[in-house]
C-alpha cells in the first residue's frame, strides 16, 4: 500500500511539471496561434542558465539558500527576456501565416536552442540538479515519506495555476489576453493591443516553462535533451484540456503524471511512459477534436 | 521533359557522380554513402509533405525500422544482405500504413504532434527497451561484418565504395520514379489532396486510399535508405535514428524546398558532409589569437536559425525559390524571343 | 423523371432549426434555383445534398437510390458534382491538370503503373488529356490549359471549377454561389455559360445564389426558403412578383403608427467635412474580388444606411474599412487620416468602431468584464455603470457569460460597448439578424440615442424598412459597387427602386403558385410517381403539377384527363 502511495507522490510531482509546461503551451497557443514545440527547449535553456549561476558561481560570502534564490531569479529573468526576444524577432512577423508554418518555425527554434545549449553546456554530461529544498528533508504523511522537493513542486504548480487564473481574471492585461484567446479578430476591433498581448504571452509562457524546468531537475536525467522532450507530455496534457481550458489542462497534467508513473510498479522500462503519452495524445485527438484545431475535414 | 529525357539525365547523373568518391579517403567515402542514406529520408518527405501535403516528423524512425530489420534478418537468419534490404523496406512500409491511419482524421499541427510522439516512442522505447531486443540486437545493436551483398562481403576494403554505388543507383532510380509519379495521374491526385482535400474528395479521389498509400510509400523510401545503414556504418544503434534526426530531416527538407526532388539530394549532402568537414577543418586559430572549434552542434544551430529565417522570408525553400526564379527567367526569355520573331 | 428527390429534410445546429421538413424535386434537364434571405437554410440544404452535412431526419434519393451515408467520392461516382463558393481550386496545378484529375480518379488508374510509365498508363494518360482538352474547348478555356490555376483571375477560375466538375461526367451539377465575386457583366456571361453547359453536356443543375439576376434568369424553376421552411416555389417570373417573397427579403412593409419619424436636424450635418471618406475601394477574399469601386462618405452625427442584396458587398466593404481585410486598392480616410491597410487595432484606437455580423463579442467573458474591456482601451476609462443605466437588463445579467445571453441582449452589449468607448463612428453590420421585431425596434432607437451623443452611424441592414426609418441617407449596393445613393425618405417612398435591386426587375402583380395543404408545398404521391414514370420534359411535368395544385386535385388525375383529351 505504501508503495502505491509513494508512486502516487512521484506521479503527482511529475504531473505538476507537466501541468506547468502545458499551461505555458496553452497560454501561448490561445494568444498567438503558435503551438510552441520549442517550449521544453526554452525551459531547458533557462534552467541551464540558472544552473550556471548555481554551480559555477560560488562566492563564499553568500549563504546556500540565497545562492539558490539568486540562481532561480536569474534563470527566470532570462526566460522572460527570451520570450520577449522570440516575439520581437520572430513571431510578430508571421502572425498571419497558417498554424502549421508557425509550428515548423518553433521546430527551428527548438533545434537552435538545443544546439546552443549543447555547445555551451556539453550534451551528454550528467549535471547535478538544482534543489529548491534540501534533498534530505522529508515529511511523513500517513506513513509515506514525501520529499520536500515534491511538495514544493506540487505547491508551486497549484499556486501558479491559481495565480495565472487570477491574473487573467482581474487585471487589464489579463482581460485583453482572454479577449484575444477567444477571438483575435474581434479583439482587434475592440482596439485591444494585439502586439502587446502577444509579447506578454510569450514572456509569461517562457517564464512558466522555466519554472517547470528548474523544478524538474531532481527527478529526471538533467541533460539538454531530456528536458526538451518534455514537450510531448506537455502536449498530451494540453490536449486533454482541449487547448482551451486551463483548469482541465492542469488536471490533465496530474492525470498524465499518474498514468505514466503507475505502470512502473509492474513494468521496469524506461521508455514505456513515452508510449503512454503517445496513446493519450492519439486517444484525445481521435475522440475529441479540440476547439480551434483543424482536425477533421471541414 | 519526356520520360526518355528524364531517363537519359538520370543515367548521365549516375555516371558523373559514381566515380567522384573513388579518390577520397575512407571518412569521406563514408560521408558520401551516408549522405545518400539521409537523402532517401528527405526524398520520403518530398513525397509525403511536398507532393501530398501531409506533415510528418518521424521519417528517421522509418529509416531506423529499415535499418534494424535488415540487421536482424542478416544476423538472426544469416541471409544475404539483399533479403535484409527487402524485409527492411516491407517493414517500413507496414509501419507507414499504420502511421497513416491517424492521418486520415488529422491534419496539420495535430498530425505533426502524433508523428513526433511516434518518433519519440520508437526512439526511447522500441529502439532501446529490452522488450525489443529480438529486433534491435540488444544495447550493442547488430553488427553486419560478415554479410554478403551480392557477392561483396561487408568487411572487404572496397565495401564502402560498392555500397555507395548501389545506393547511388537506387537513389537515382527512386528519384526518377518520383518525378514520373509527379507528372502522372497518380501524382495529380496526390497534389490535389495537397491543394484542397475537400475538392479532391468531392471530385472522386478516395482520400483513404491515397493518404495511406502516400504514408506507406514514403516510409518505404525512408526504410530503403535506412536498410543500407548497417552496411555503411558496420552496426546499428538508436542514436542516428533519434527524434532529433527526424526533426533535422524535416528542417532541411523545408529549407531546401520540400516540393522538389533535387532538394533531397542537396539536403542529404548537407546533412552528411557539412558536419564532418566542419569537424575536420573547423578548428584552428583565427587571427593568430582566438582558437575556434566548430562541431556538429554549430551545424544544427545554423540549421535551426536558417529554418526560422527562411520560413519568415521565403516560404518555398531555397531550391523552390531558385526554381521559381529560373522558371520566370526562362518564360521571360521565351516571350522576348517570340516577340522578336514576330516583329521580324 | 425525377432525378433528385428530397423529402422532409430536418437539420438542427445546436438550438437552431436550420431546415424544417423541407422537400424538393429536381427533374432531368432542369436548372433548379434555390434562393432565400440570409440564414434561410438554402446553404444547409445544399450541403445536405452534396454530402457535407448529415440531416437528422428526412430522405434524399438520387435516381431512386438513397444518398444517406454516401461519402463524397461515392457521390461523385454516382454522378453528382459540385463547385465551391470560395473556389477550391488546385492552385499549384495547371488548368488542364485540374480538369484531368476527376477523370483519372473515377477511371481507377494504377499508381505504380503511372510511376513506371508503362504503356497502359501512357495510353490512358493520352485519352484523359484529350478528353480534358475537349471540355476546355467547349468552355473556351483552351488558351489557359497550361496556366497554373492559382494565377488566373476569379472569373476564369469559376469556369475552370465548372469544367472540373464536368469532368466528373455528372448527371447533376450542384453550383454553390457561382456568382460570388463577379460583377454584372461577368454574371451575365455566367448565365449564358450555364445554359451552354446544360445543352452541350446534358447536365441538370441545382443552383444556390444570392444574386437574383442570375438565378431568375437561368433557372427553369425556383424554390424559395425562409427560416428553414419552403416559402414559395414557381417559375422565375412568378417568384419575382410574389409579395411573400418580397416581404421575406425586404422586411415587413408595415409602418408603425406609434412612433412618428424622428425629425432630423438637417443643418447640423449639412456642411461639415466628412468624417469617413471612402474612394474607389476594392477588396475581396483570395482570388475573388467582392467589391470594386465603392465610394461612400459619412459626416459627423449622420446615420447612413447601406442596403442591397446579399453578396452585393456591404459586409466586405465594412471589413475593408475597419481593417479586418486588406483593401486591394482605393483610399479610406478617417478624421483626415489615411487608414487603408493599417491593422484593425490601430483603426479602432482612432475612434472607428465596428460591430460585425455575429456581434464580435467574447463568448466566455461575462458582461462586467466585457464592459471593462471596452473602457480599458479607450483611454477615457468611462465607468461601466453608464452602460447599465442605458440597458438595465444587462445589470441583471452582469456576471453571466456573454455567450449565454439571448441574441437581443448580446446586441445590447455590443452597443453598450459603443457607448463606453465613445468612438466617433460606429459601423453596425446586420444588427437585426435573428432578432424579434420588438427588440429590433429598441435597438434602432439606441442608434438614434448614439447619434444624439454625437456618434455617427454607418448601418448595414437587410431589413430595409427599419434602417431607412432612422437613416438620413442610404447607399444601395449592387454587384460589388454602389448602385445609387439617395436620401432615406426618397427610398422609403418608392419601394420599387429597392425591390428592383434585390429581385432584378420591376414588381409585377401576377401571383405565384399558392402552397399545397401541408405547408411545405409538396404533396408526396408515391403511386403517382410510379404511374408517371414516363420520360417527359421537366416543364410539362411542372405545368401538370401546378395545375393540379391550383385545382386542388391529384396531379395524376390532371395528367390522365389531358391524355384522354389528346386521344380524342
Amino acid at each position: 500500500m505504501s508503495e502505491f502511495a509513494a508512486y502516487t507522490v512521484i506521479g503527482l510531482s511529475l504531473g505538476a511539471i507537466f501541468a506547468l509546461a502545458a499551461l505555458g503551451i496553452v497560454l501561448i497557443y490561445r494568444a498567438t496561434g503558435v503551438l510552441n514545440f520549442a517550449h521544453g527547449a526554452m525551459g531547458m535553456f533557462s534552467t541551464f542558465v540558472a544552473w550556471q549561476v548555481f554551480y559555477r558561481w560560488e562566492p563564499s560570502w553568500l549563504p546556500g539558500w540565497a545562492l539558490t534564490a539568486i540562481a532561480v531569479l536569474v534563470g527566470l529573468a532570462f526566460a522572460v527576456v527570451l520570450g520577449l526576444v522570440l516575439e520581437l524577432a520572430v513571431f510578430q512577423w508571421v502572425r498571419t501565416r497558417p498554424p502549421i508554418t508557425k509550428a515548423v518555425i518553433t521546430i527551428g527554434v527548438l533545434l537552435a536552442l538545443q544546439s546552443a545549449a549543447s555547445l555551451i553546456w556539453k550534451n551528454n554530461q550528467y549535471h547535478l540538479p538544482i534543489y529548491i529544498a534540501p534533498q534530505t528533508w522529508t515529511f511523513q504523511v500517513a506513513g509515506v515519506p514525501i520529499g520536500a522537493n515534491s511538495i514544493v513542486i506540487v505547491m508551486v504548480a497549484i499556486g501558479l495555476a491559481f495565480g495565472l487564473a487570477a491574473y487573467l481574471k482581474f487585471t487589464r492585461m489579463g482581460r485583453a489576453m482572454r479577449a484575444v484567446s477567444d477571438d483575435p479578430v474581434s479583439a482587434a476591433l475592440w482596439a485591444v493591443p494585439v502586439g502587446k498581448v502577444g509579447a506578454v504571452s510569450w514572456m509569461l509562457g517562457s517564464f512558466i516553462a522555466a519554472v517547470a524546468g528548474i523544478l524538474i531537475t531532481p527527478f529526471i536525467n538533467f541533460d539538454t535533451t531530456s528536458l526538451t522532450l518534455i514537450i510531448i507530455d506537455a502536449l498530451a496534457a494540453a490536449l486533454i484540456g482541449g487547448l482551451v481550458s486551463l483548469p482541465l489542462t492542469v488536471l490533465g497534467g496530474f492525470v498524465l503524471g499518474l498514468l505514466e508513473t503507475y505502470p512502473s510498479i509492474w513494468i521496469q522500462s524506461l521508455g514505456f511512459s513515452r508510449l503512454i503519452a503517445l496513446l493519450v495524445i492519439v486517444g484525445v485527438l481521435i475522440f475529441r477534436a479540440p476547439r480551434g484545431m483543424p482536425v477533421a475535414s471541414r | 521533359m519526356s520520360h526518355l529525357t528524364r531517363l537519359l539525365v538520370a543515367v548521365a547523373a549516375f555516371l558523373v557522380l559514381a566515380w567522384i568518391p573513388a579518390g577520397l579517403d575512407v571518412g569521406l567515402k563514408f560521408d558520401a554513402a551516408l549522405s545518400l542514406v539521409w537523402g532517401f529520408g528527405i526524398l520520403s518527405l518530398v513525397l509525403l509533405t511536398g507532393y501530398v501535403g501531409q506533415v510528418s516528423l518521424c521519417q528517421a524512425t522509418f529509416a531506423g525500422v529499415g535499418a534494424y530489420a535488415a540487421g536482424m534478418i542478416v544476423n538472426t537468419f544469416h541471409a544475404g544482405y539483399v533479403v535484409g534490404i527487402v524485409v527492411g523496406v516491407v517493414a517500413a512500409f507496414a509501419l507507414g500504413l499504420l502511421v497513416g491511419l491517424p492521418a486520415l482524421r488529422l491534419r496539420g499541427i495535430t498530425l505533426a504532434i502524433v508523428t513526433l510522439g511516434i518518433a519519440l516512442v520508437f526512439d526511447k522505447y522500441v529502439f532501446q527497451d529490452h522488450l525489443f531486443d529480438w529486433f534491435t540486437g540488444g544495447s550493442a545493436g547488430w553488427r553486419v561484418d560478415g554479410a554478403d551483398l551480392l557477392g561483396l562481403r561487408a568487411d572487404s576494403s572496397s565495401h564502402l565504395l560498392a555500397a555507395y554505388e548501389v545506393l547511388l543507383a537506387l537513389f537515382i532510380l527512386t528519384s526518377l520514379l518520383m518525378v514520373n509519379l509527379h507528372q502522372s495521374g497518380a501524382g495529380r491526385r496526390f497534389r490535389a489532396i495537397r491543394d484542397s482535400e475537400l475538392a479532391a474528395s468531392t471530385m472522386g479521389v478516395s482520400l483513404t486510399r491515397y493518404k495511406l498509400l502516400a504514408f506507406g510509400l514514403s516510409a518505404a523510401i525512408a526504410g530503403l535508405g535506412g536498410s543500407f545503414y548497417p552496411l555503411v556504418a558496420g552496426s546499428v544503434s538508436p542514436q542516428p535514428f533519434w527524434v532529433f534526426t527526424s526533426l533535422q530531416l524535416a528542417a532541411i527538407a523545408v529549407l531546401m524546398g520540400v516540393r522538389y526532388v533535387p532538394a533531397a539530394a542537396l539536403g542529404g549532402f548537407f546533412l552528411a558532409f557539412v558536419p564532418d568537414i566542419l569537424t575536420r577543418n573547423g578548428h584552428g586559430t583565427f587571427l593568430g589569437r582566438y582558437s575556434y572549434d566548430i562541431s556538429y552542434d554549430w551545424f544544427s544551430l545554423a540549421l535551426g536559425v536558417l529554418l526560422i529565417v527562411q520560413l519568415i522570408l521565403l516560404p518555398d525553400g531555397v531550391w523552390g525559390d531558385i526554381h521559381t526564379r529560373a522558371a520566370k527567367m526562362w518564360s521571360g526569355l521565351r516571350h522576348r524571343t517570340e516577340r522578336q520573331v514576330s516583329l521580324a | 423523371m425525377t432525378m433528385l428527390r428530397v423529402r422532409d429534410l430536418y437539420v438542427r445546429f445546436g438550438g437552431v432549426v436550420a431546415l424544417d421538413r423541407v422537400s424538393l424535386d429536381l427533374n432531368r434537364g432542369e436548372i433548379l434555383g434555390l434562393i432565400g434571405p440570409n440564414g434561410a437554410g438554402k446553404t444547409t440544404l445544399f450541403n445536405c445534398i452534396s454530402g457535407v452535412v448529415s440531416p437528422e431526419a428526412g430522405q434524399m434519393f438520387f435516381e431512386a437510390r438513397s444518398l444517406r451515408n454516401a461519402p463524397a467520392h461515392e457521390r461523385a461516382r454516382r454522378g453528382i458534382a459540385r463547385t465551391f463558393q470560395n473556389l477550391q481550386q488546385w492552385n499549384s496545378m495547371t488548368v488542364l491538370e485540374n480538369v484531368s484529375v476527376p477523370m483519372d480518379a473515377l477511371g481507377r488508374r494504377s499508381t505504380l503503373g503511372d510511376a513506371l510509365g508503362n504503356p497502359m498508363s501512357m495510353f490512358a494518360e493520352r485519352v484523359t488529356m484529350e478528353r480534358a482538352r475537349a471540355i476546355l474547348h467547349v468552355l473556351d478555356l483552351g488558351r489557359y490549359a497550361d496556366t497554373k490555376a492559382g494565377d488566373l483571375p476569379a472569373g476564369i477560375q469559376r469556369r475552370v471549377e465548372i469544367a472540373r466538375a464536368l469532368a466528373v461526367r455528372p448527371k447533376l451539377l450542384l453550383l454553390d454561389e457561382p456568382a460570388a465575386g463577379l460583377d454584372a457583366n461577368e454574371t451575365w456571361r455566367l448565365a449564358e455559360l450555364l445554359h451552354t453547359v446544360r445543352d452541350r453536356f446534358h447536365v441538370s443543375m441545382l443552383l444556390v445564389d444570392h444574386d437574383m439576376s442570375l438565378v431568375l434568369r437561368v433557372s427553369d424553376y425556383v424554390y424559395v426558403l425562409d427560416f428553414g421552411k419552403l416559402l414559395a416555389r414557381g417559375r422565375p417570373a412568378d417568384i419575382r412578383s410574389d409579395p411573400k417573397v418580397i416581404a421575406a427579403y425586404l422586411g415587413e412593409s408595415t409602418h408603425e403608427a406609434s412612433e412618428p419619424r424622428a425629425v432630423i436636424d438637417e443643418t447640423a450635418t449639412g456642411e461639415q467635412a466628412p468624417l469617413l471618406e471612402v474612394t474607389k475601394l476594392a477588396a475581396g477574399y483570395g482570388p475573388l474580388e467582392v467589391i470594386r469601386d465603392v465610394n461612400l462618405s459619412v459626416r459627423p452625427g449622420e446615420i447612413v444606411a447601406c442596403i442591397g442584396a446579399n453578396g452585393a458587398g456591404k459586409t466586405t466593404a465594412l471589413r475593408a474599412i475597419s481593417g479586418i481585410i486588406r483593401p486591394r486598392s482605393g483610399r479610406v480616410r478617417f478624421g483626415g487620416r489615411d487608414i487603408a491597410g493599417r491593422p484593425p487595432e490601430h483603426i479602432a484606437a482612432l475612434g472607428l468602431a465596428h460591430i460585425p455580423e455575429g456581434r464580435g463579442l467574447f463568448p466566455r467573458m461575462n458582461v462586467e468584464d466585457t464592459l471593462l474591456l471596452a473602457s480599458d482601451n479607450t483611454g477615457d476609462r468611462v465607468d461601466p455603470r453608464v452602460a447599465y443605466e442605458a440597458f438595465p437588463r444587462l445589470k441583471q445579467r452582469r456576471w453571466q457569460a456573454v455567450g449565454t445571453l439571448s441574441g437581443g441582449e448580446q446586441q445590447m452589449v455590443a452597443i453598450a460597448r459603443a457607448l463606453l468607448a465613445r468612438p466617433k463612428l460606429v459601423m453596425v453590420d446586420e444588427m437585426s439578424q435573428g432578432l424579434a421585431p420588438t427588440i429590433v425596434r429598441q435597438l434602432f432607437e439606441m442608434l438614434v440615442i448614439l447619434r444624439r451623443q454625437g456618434i455617427a452611424v454607418l448601418l448595414v441592414e437587410q431589413f430595409v424598412e427599419s434602417a431607412l426609418e432612422i437613416a438620413d441617407r442610404a447607399y444601395v449596393f449592387e454587384h460589388g459597387t454602389v448602385g445609387h445613393e439617395a436620401p432615406a425618405a426618397d427610398l422609403l417612398a418608392d419601394r420599387k427602386l429597392i425591390s428592383g435591386s434585390y429581385l432584378g426587375s420591376a414588381v409585377d402583380e401576377a401571383a405565384a403558385v399558392p402552397l399545397g395543404a401541408n405547408g411545405n408545398g409538396h404533396r408526396p404521391d408515391v403511386e403517382l410517381m410510379e404511374t408517371l414514370a414516363l420520360k417527359m420534359p421537366a416543364g410539362v411535368k411542372r405545368a401538370i403539377e401546378e395545375r393540379a395544385e391550383r385545382e386542388g386535385r391529384p396531379a395524376g388525375a390532371v395528367a390522365l384527363e389531358l391524355l384522354e383529351g389528346a386521344k380524342k
